[in-house]
């Protein structure tokens, strides 16, 4: 575990430990406590929302409460299902852990399985899920957690309690990294918490993550606008940014070299970089919207052509080719 | 109109319009018409280009049968012939009462291609399958001769076909001629038969890619045709490929070309760029290739009847502007890809090994990781002070620390 018992990355060791503290979400807290005063009642959960809203944290805080901070670990499997390939993988260690823990000590009357990113199994896999579901329940709850509930299937969604994390107010967030950097004894100024709250697009661990670099990028007493600015600079996607721009302005072999570096270092599957490439693009200042839409089209068209063929970075290079004819046309409108 | 291929226009649709090999065609009709014959499988064996597939199909429209066909480019193991094959040939359908059907007939197309590891079992499969079957199976090879064939020869009837003789393929001409309207000289479609070597498919293409509009035919013109070669490499395909002048042209040549399929996309995704340097024309190109490629993932092992879509795309591709055409310098395989993803393997293999040690302390996947905590792990590393209790919390490695203060940002 921790250094000296300290987590060291701040996401970590500002993670609430109790219901009450989770950020902004107080509806669903209070509600979850009710559970926690007569835990036999809990039905499985399951928790949907964006990313960096507190899902895994509540689950986590659940995991605490129910048995207790030395314990809990004996109590709890925490699986990311995007991780776990494949539902084999799960269905055995789901299978192995409820068969240890039968019996759970205590008040509590079952272990908990927390399964995080849910949303990317596939249906078969979501299939089985559900039967694994149903043999466990007398040993097991279960907390689902996914970015789209939409994408679980109706049976596993009717057997779960959904609960639906809205995206953090942002004078919450600025409240919440304010009193992390008085703990860390960091002097911040507002402009540059605002900043990063804004850069965050309402994802606190982004938020703390740019918060602690920052702390450890600044020169003088104070962290400010202009550190923030460097840090967040420095931690912007400036490959795939290049590539929409050098594809754009015309150098299209350049974009697709590029294009083959983030590829080859990152791993990212062809739909990843269509996402980025996505965020990106709204982000270039020198792009009439109605422009930015078009080029959208184009990005949407190929996000559907990657998942009807075969082979993702001829369909990226394909992409690429079509910014780069948009982008002359760009250049003689303008 | 004009960029139809003339060879799938002009496809016989009867028994009686395929050209020549009357001998195969009765044997195979009275095979075929027969309620109970000797043998459940018919083996067509013979050159390509010469009717052997088009028979099949024009056999099963007269004779109403539904054809369920499988490639060679499929993957030939046991379990996808039984998977896909089994069903058809053991259940009559329901089709069979409803409607004119009278039943399916499975046709194993190119079967030399069950061939090496990856098919380990195939031909056993297929002649479990022939043991078992109710139902017509159709074979077809073009070199019946090989050794790991052998077992279905003998539970099979062969029928042979022959290539084309020159002056029926000179009168298959003619008629496409005369109905696409091109003016010809009598010898240049005697040089594109004999050129053919007797194989039609690629007479036609060869006709398609000789005539223009509103020009005669010539001799003269007859004379760019190389003699085919029927194994040519591929630095040959993509030279015949990207130089053809129009899409009947590149269509002869993707024809003539061995090289997988698969192989071939990525080679010529790796290329095109290459041969266009107008950007309007590589994007156009693009296009072509990207929906070859949607079809190809249409097709996946079993869905072979998309193949022509995949292929007129592909043909397409080359076709965009003949007259642009300069020659390049290709490169050629291993494909960009390849080596790319061979040469980085190291680093994402590190790159993966840190997420994983992120996500164990920080409770998320390898991809959230990867996105929300190494871009801004990698900048606080490059602060060297006071990062040391970082570092032994996350468990990194040295080699993982400088891996990743050096990291670009994606």
């Amino acid at each position: 575990m921790a250094v000296n018992g300290e987590a060291l990355m701040w996401v970590e060791k500002y993670r609430p430990k109790i219901l009450s503290d989770v950020v902004d979400q107080h509806a669903i807290v209070e509600s979850l406590k009710a559970f926690m005063r007569n835990p036999k009642i809990m039905p499985h959960l399951m928790f949907a929302g964006i990313p960096g809203t507190g899902k895994t944290t509540t689950a986590l805080c659940i995991a605490y409460e129910l048995f207790s901070m030395q314990n809990w670990k004996n109590f709890t499997l925490e699986l990311n299902a995007s991780d776990e390939r494949g539902i084999d993988t799960v269905r055995e260690r789901v299978k192995d852990f409820s068969r240890y823990s039968r019996g759970a000590f205590g008040d509590v009357p079952f272990a908990l399985i927390i399964l995080d990113e849910c949303d990317q199994m596939t249906g078969p896999a979501q299939t089985a899920l559900r039967r694994i579901m149903e043999t466990s329940s007398r040993t097991s709850r279960f907390i689902l957690i996914c970015n789209q509930s939409s994408k679980i299937i109706e049976p596993i969604q009717s057997r779960c309690a959904i609960f639906r994390f809205s995206r953090l107010e942002k004078t919450a967030m600025v409240e919440h990294l304010k009193s992390i950097a008085k703990k860390e004894n960091v002097n911040i100024s507002p402009e540059a918490v605002e900043r990063i709250v804004d850069y965050s697009e309402g994802d606190l661990r982004h938020a703390i993550n740019a918060l602690q670099t920052a702390a450890a990028y600044k020169e003088n007493s104070v962290v400010d606008e202009k550190v923030v600015s460097q840090v967040i600079g420095e931690a912007s996607p400036k490959q795939v940014q290049l590539m929409l721009n050098k594809a754009i302005n015309g150098d299209f072999m350049e974009a697709r070299r590029i294009m083959y570096d983030i590829i080859g270092t990152y791993g990212f599957t062809g739909a990843e970089i269509i996402r980025q490439m996505q965020k990106e693009l709204f982000k270039i200042s020198y792009i009439a919207p109605e422009q930015k839409a078009e080029l959208s089209n184009i990005l949407g068209e190929y996000d559907y052509r990657l998942t009807q063929g075969a082979n993702s970075d001829l369909q990226l290079s394909a992409l690429l080719a079509q910014f780069t004819k948009a982008g002359i046309t760009l250049g003689e409108n303008s | 109109m004009k960029n139809d291929l003339w060879v799938e226009k002009y496809r016989p649709t009867t028994i009686k319009e395929v050209i020549g090999n009357e001998e195969a065609k009765t044997l195979f009709t009275e095979w075929i018409g027969n309620k109970k014959p000797l043998k459940k499988a018919v083996l067509l064996y013979g050159p390509p280009g010469v009717g052997k597939t088009t028979l099949v199909n024009a056999a099963a429209r007269e004779y109403n049968f539904k054809i369920i066909e499988m490639n060679a480019s499929d993957t030939r193991s046991e379990k996808a012939v039984n998977r896909i094959a089994t069903p058809a040939s053991s259940f009559t359908g329901l089709d069979k009462f409803s409607s004119e059907i009278k039943g399916n007939m499975l046709f194993l197309d190119e079967v030399d291609g069950i061939a090496g590891n990856e098919d380990r079992g195939g031909v056993n499969a297929v002649i479990k399958i022939i043991e078992n079957t109710r139902t017509p199976i159709i074979m077809a090879a073009n070199d019946p001769d090989l050794e790991k064939l052998r077992p279905l020869k003998k539970i099979c009837l062969l029928i042979r076909f022959q290539q084309a003789r020159i002056p029926l393929i000179i009168m298959a001409l003619k008629k496409i001629c005369e109905q696409e309207q091109v003016k010809y000289e009598f010898e240049a479609l005697e040089k594109i038969a004999l050129n053919s070597q007797g194989d039609v498919r690629s007479a036609i293409n060869d006709l398609q890619g000789l005539s223009e509009e509103g020009k005669i035919l010539t001799l003269q013109d007859t004379f760019a045709l190389s003699l085919r070669n029927k194994n040519i490499s591929m630095d040959e395909t993509l030279k015949g490929y990207f130089a053809a002048k129009n899409v009947a042209e590149v269509a002869s040549f993707l024809n003539s070309s061995d090289a997988e399929y698969d192989d071939l996309l990525m080679v010529i995704g790796d290329n095109v760029a290459r041969r266009y340097t107008d950007i309007v024309e590589l994007a156009k190109a693009y296009d072509y290739l990207s929906q070859a490629d949607v079809f190809r993932g249409r097709i996946g092992t079993e869905n072979w009847h998309l193949f022509k879509y995949f292929y007129n795309n592909l043909a397409q591709v080359a076709a965009v502007n003949p007259e642009s055409y300069k020659p390049f310098e290709f490169i050629t395989p291993p494909p960009i890809r390849v080596i790319t993803l061979f040469w980085t393997k190291t680093k994402r293999t590190m790159l993966a090994s840190i997420c994983t040690k992120i996500g164990n302390q920080c409770h998320v996947s390898k991809y959230e990781a990867k996105m929300i905590y190494v871009p801004y792990l990698r900048l606080m590393l490059q602060q060297k002070n006071k990062t040391n209790t970082l570092i032994e919390w996350l468990k990194l490695t040295s080699e993982e620390v400088t891996f990743l203060t050096s990291l670009k940002m994606f």
